[in-house]
């Protein structure tokens, strides 16, 4: 098969390396079966930059110290932004009604941080704030919710707060009446929910950006380690551990495992889901 | 050999360091009993392990599954006993010990272990190893010559003796270097295996151990084939195979004759391993036996062997209900044109083994590509064999759920015109894993599959849509132009359909085409005006000239970068003034248009641009003049390699490599020098590559172990082009 960006050169090895760069960085992985999607995407930003070979584009990325911003635009072309509303939520329920009020019975006074690690839009973030609300902890509790993603255009529109609606697929409407306000054919996030959660904008791969965010007592990264190699899932994990609070939380999708890897977290189950829990020593 | 009284003696343990099996020869050695080592732990039995370091190597051995040695020239001994015999220089028995994991299927199970006494050896090499110092020539010559004969001895002393200042002593010297092996060990430690062989793992770590220590294991181990135990025999077998050494095999085909059915099927597998040529006519004979136990091995092994010859043996095999499968597998593996008869023969009968029959040709035709560029000749063959029933049986295989791949029967059909065929095809359009072999077959089909591709390009599944426009384009059939134009409309195709369109070049895409020419999606845009540029049309120019005063700059630049590919003589005033014009980007596609305009003008802008502009406009300056011929062109190329912004050094080095400039030679070795970013040195050492710069090998040579893998990467290939 041909990539579509036939126009633009790809000199001989040129993919490999942009492979390899990109999964260093950003922790997303495209095998030889996904070459050509990951050309597909970032030849917009190829040609953007007048280049004509993806060779360029590749030293442009790995040297150039004005890179940073460019890199942003990799993000932003390659992230997955397709979530919706109660995604997966026997998790959410787990916390709600069990971690979150054994954390607080610990530690009734401090403020309970819950980080939603890679939240693309904010469906995930917002669906925590929710079900929280619904089972009145804001008002018991101080509760910080903080959500990232590594791709700002995806964290822009959280920040809009207006959702479509394949997001609301797993949402009763009743919930989706409480909680949201028609905006035309969309809708939007009611403003006191919105407002709980903070928005920033954060690569996994960067430890100085996750550290201040990962010292959590719950972390949510969700159907992220499926596009990640195995090295990178290391890495982000390790960084997690190296920051969570004790004893923190790590969820992740349904479809992830840390089985295969050695990390610093143990498997447990509750409430019928799964979650890990930080070993007591990091090793 | 095996025979000799052992000075090896040998241990095992679990991964815990329990010891499993103590040898009999170890016992003798060290006065411990089987009885009382067995079942204890190995820091039991020797207390000062950890103390004295050695702990931490067998926990590395059983962890990493390295082969761990600990020399006697430091480690002295691992279990502290007297010698042997009585020693003047050692109160304890010195001893060279390996320690092995040991294997059960991937995992390791415990470890091997094995020590040798070499308490003598070490008392008669320290008495050699003074008179090779202090002797007179003779001594010191037969001193060398002792150490040399003689493998068992340590090669210190020898390598101390290479600077002798005889020269008889120093090639005695040379000569025991350079032949050193241990036979007297391995005779030593297959004895233990032979006494051990019901350890099953034993005999396969035995021989990790003096794989380690480069030693011969061949002749013993043929030699074990003729052992009256035949698991004996049987673990033999395997282990030859397992050694990759063709030498193996006049054994392994005598082992063929043995009487014990297991050790026959290892030695078949085996000869398979060796890709043995000379087993190859007792293999056939054993698949003609149809022994259902070992002509399965058989027809395996023959097909790692890979010689073709023996195809025509194989074919009254493919009537056998119970080989059939493995012999049709044997035909794509090693099968030539031949084959093919046969292989459609079967296609065509009720019943068929289609999948394995498709499979079995999709191999060959892919052998015949590989290896010829031929793979059309196999197609062909099978296309003009295969009867209505063989298409029905390839058809029906198709529908069939479940299967791992549908790739041998979509690339069978696909070399078949018949009826039915385009529209199975079609259906299996929208799977990633067949969509180049689907795209293919029905290319090949031509301007017959239309009525079946055309509906497609209104398909739910956009995996669909996108190979029938890939397919359509391919053809190159004029009738699919309107249905493509409709197709642009759809961003998500919309450069598979610029690109098809391209492909057809029919001038009525045009009006669809210049609509995509402001398209927010730059990608888009360049298919688009490279889709115009594809046409050819006079009416290109009259549509196109205008759009350059257009007031969108996206329609402003495709109008550019397609007016200057065709070098519109009345555009040229035009591109003159756009290279000035106030967004960046068009001012670009301008200036890079420039070298084709038939202008004096054009020049000096190009030259003022490089020093002037923006950095994107003067990169792209530094990209046009490698077309232009005017030689000034290189002395601005050069002042270019050392502008304050990194992609004009990068794009004037990369420039100057493609207009061959040998003046340039001078500044770019001075790029590599002194550059501080990789990507511009590495472009000026391709450059230097492209213009033949006779200091081009030596300075890729001393980059070739460069800290950044990207410069030492582009060193080697620069290498390799310079024929270094």
């Amino acid at each position: 098969m041909t990539f579509r960006s036939q126009n633009l050169i790809l000199p001989e090895g040129a993919s490999t390396l942009i492979q390899k760069l990109i999964n260093e960085r950003t922790g997303m992985f495209f095998d030889n079966g996904k070459r050509d999607l990951l050309l597909d995407k970032l030849s917009p930003l190829v040609i953007e930059r007048g280049f004509s070979s993806y060779l360029d584009y590749y030293y442009l990325l790995k040297y150039d110290e004005a890179a940073r911003s460019e890199w942003q635009n990799v993000m932003n072309a390659l992230s997955v932004q397709e979530t919706y509303f109660w995604r997966e939520i026997d998790q959410v329920r787990a916390l709600v009604q069990t971690l979150l009020p054994q954390c607080y019975a610990r530690n009734p006074r401090s403020t309970l941080r819950i980080w939603s690690a890679a939240c693309a839009t904010g469906e995930e973030p917002l669906t925590i704030a929710m079900a929280l609300n619904e089972a009145g902890w804001f008002e018991r509790a101080s509760i910080e919710i903080v959500a990232s993603d590594a791709s700002s255009n995806a964290i822009d529109r959280a920040v809009r707060g207006v959702y479509k609606a394949r997001a609301f697929r797993s949402l009763s409407t009743q919930l989706r009446d409480r909680y949201f306000e028609p905006e035309g054919a969309d809708w939007r996030i009611r403003s006191d929910i919105h407002r709980r959660v903070k928005w920033t904008v954060a690569n996994l791969m960067e430890e100085d950006q996750i550290a201040p965010l990962a010292s959590a007592d719950f972390i949510f990264c969700r159907n992220v380690f499926i596009y990640f190699s195995e090295n990178a899932i290391r890495r982000a994990v390790h960084s997690f551990a190296k920051f969570i609070r004790s004893p923190g939380h790590l969820f992740i999708g349904a479809a992830e495992s840390l089985i295969r890897l050695s990390t610093d977290f143990t498997l447990t189950e509750v409430d019928d889901a799964f979650v890990y829990v930080k070993r007591e020593k990091v090793i | 050999m095996i025979s000799t009284l052992p000075s090896i003696g040998v241990f095992t343990t679990n991964t815990d360091l329990v010891v499993q099996v103590w040898d009999a020869a170890l016992a003798r050695l060290t006065g411990i009993s089987e009885e009382s080592a067995a079942g204890r732990r190995l820091t039991v039995l020797l207390p000062d392990l950890e103390k004295r370091g050695l702990l931490k190597r067998f926990h590395r051995s059983l962890q990493d599954g390295v082969v761990e040695v600990l020399a006697p020239a430091f480690h002295h001994y691992l279990i502290p006993c007297a010698p042997v015999s009585p020693s003047e220089q050692f109160d304890k028995m010195q001893q060279r010990v390996t320690i092995a994991p040991l294997r059960d299927e991937e995992s390791i199970a415990g470890l091997i272990v094995t020590i040798e006494d070499v308490t003598e050896r070490l008392e008669r090499e320290r008495e050699l190893a003074t008179r090779l110092e202090e002797g007179d020539e003779t001594t010191r010559l037969h001193a060398a010559e002792t150490l040399s004969a003689d493998a068992a001895f340590d090669t210190g002393p020898l390598l101390g003796a290479l600077s002798d200042e005889s020269w008889r002593v120093r090639r005695a010297a040379v000569t025991g270097m350079s032949q050193r092996a241990a036979p007297e060990a391995i005779a030593a430690l297959l004895h233990s295996v032979v006494e051990n062989h019901q350890n099953p793992s034993l005999l396969s770590s035995a021989l990790q151990v003096l794989a380690s220590s480069d030693v011969d294991t061949l002749s013993p181990l043929t030699q074990l084939l003729q052992s009256p135990d035949s698991d004996l025999r049987m673990q033999s077998a395997l282990a030859l195979g397992e050694q990759r050494d063709v030498r193996a095999a006049a054994g392994l085909i005598n082992a063929l004759q043995d009487d014990d059915a297991n050790v026959r099927y290892h030695a078949i597998e085996a000869l398979g391993k060796l890709k043995a040529v000379e087993a190859v006519e007792p293999l056939v004979e054993i698949a003609e036996s149809r022994d259902f136990f070992l002509a399965f091995p058989a027809l395996d092994a023959l097909a790692k062997i890979g010689d073709a010859r023996v195809a025509p043996r194989i074919v009254p095999l493919l009537e056998d209900d119970l080989l059939r499968v493995p012999a049709i597998g044997l035909f794509g593996q090693l099968g030539d044109e031949t084959a093919v008869e046969p292989l459609t023969a079967l296609l065509n009968t009720e019943n068929a083994p289609t999948d394995s029959v498709a499979a079995a040709l999709a191999e060959l035709r892919d052998r015949y590509e590989e290896q010829y560029g031929e793979g059309d000749y196999i197609a062909d063959l099978a296309s003009r064999q295969i009867s209505p029933t063989g298409v029905q049986n390839l058809l029906d295989a198709l529908e069939e759920p479940g299967k791992e791949s549908l790739r041998p029967l979509a690339l069978v059909l696909g070399w078949l015109k018949r009826t039915g065929v385009e529209r199975a095809l079609t259906r299996l359009m929208g799977r990633n894993d067949l969509r180049d072999e689907i795209i293919d077959a029905l290319v090949r089909h031509g301007s017959g599959t239309f009525d079946v591709l055309l509906p497609q390009l209104s398909a739910e599944d956009l995996e669909v849509r996108r190979s029938a426009v890939v397919a359509l384009g391919r053809i190159g059939d004029a009738r699919a132009t309107p249905a493509l134009v409709s197709v642009l409309d759809d961003e998500s195709l919309a450069i598979e359909a610029a690109n098809a369109l391209a492909q057809i070049g029919d001038p009525q895409a045009l009006d669809g085409l210049i609509e995509l020419m402001g398209n927010h999606d730059a990608s888009i845009r360049q298919a688009a005006a490279s889709a115009i540029n594809s046409l050819a049309t006079p009416e290109i120019s009259k549509r196109i000239i205008p759009r350059l005063h257009d007031p969108d700059p996206n329609v402003r630049e495709s109008a550019v970068k397609i007016a200057g590919y065709f070098g519109y003589p009345e555009a040229a005033g035009a591109l003159l003034t756009l290279s000035s014009d106030p967004v960046e980007r068009v001012r670009c596609a301008a200036i890079e248009h420039l070298p084709f305009v038939e202008d004096d003008r054009a020049l000096e802008i190009l030259t003022h641009a490089i020093r002037e502009e923006t950095p994107a406009v003067r990169a792209a300056a530094a990209r046009a003049l490698s077309n232009v011929d005017a030689p000034e062109a290189v002395r601005h190329l050069i002042d270019g390699l050392f502008a304050d912004d990194v992609w004009v050094r990068y794009f004037s080095a990369r420039a100057l490599g493609r207009r061959r400039s040998p003046e340039s030679v001078a500044a770019l070795e001075k790029v590599i020098a002194e550059e501080k970013f990789n990507h511009v040195r590495i472009a000026a050492l391709d450059s230097l590559g492209q213009i033949g710069s006779p200091h081009v090998a030596g300075i890729a040579a001393g980059l070739v172990r460069d800290d950044d893998p990207d410069v030492a990467r582009a060193a080697q290939a620069t290498l390799e082009k310079t024929g270094q």
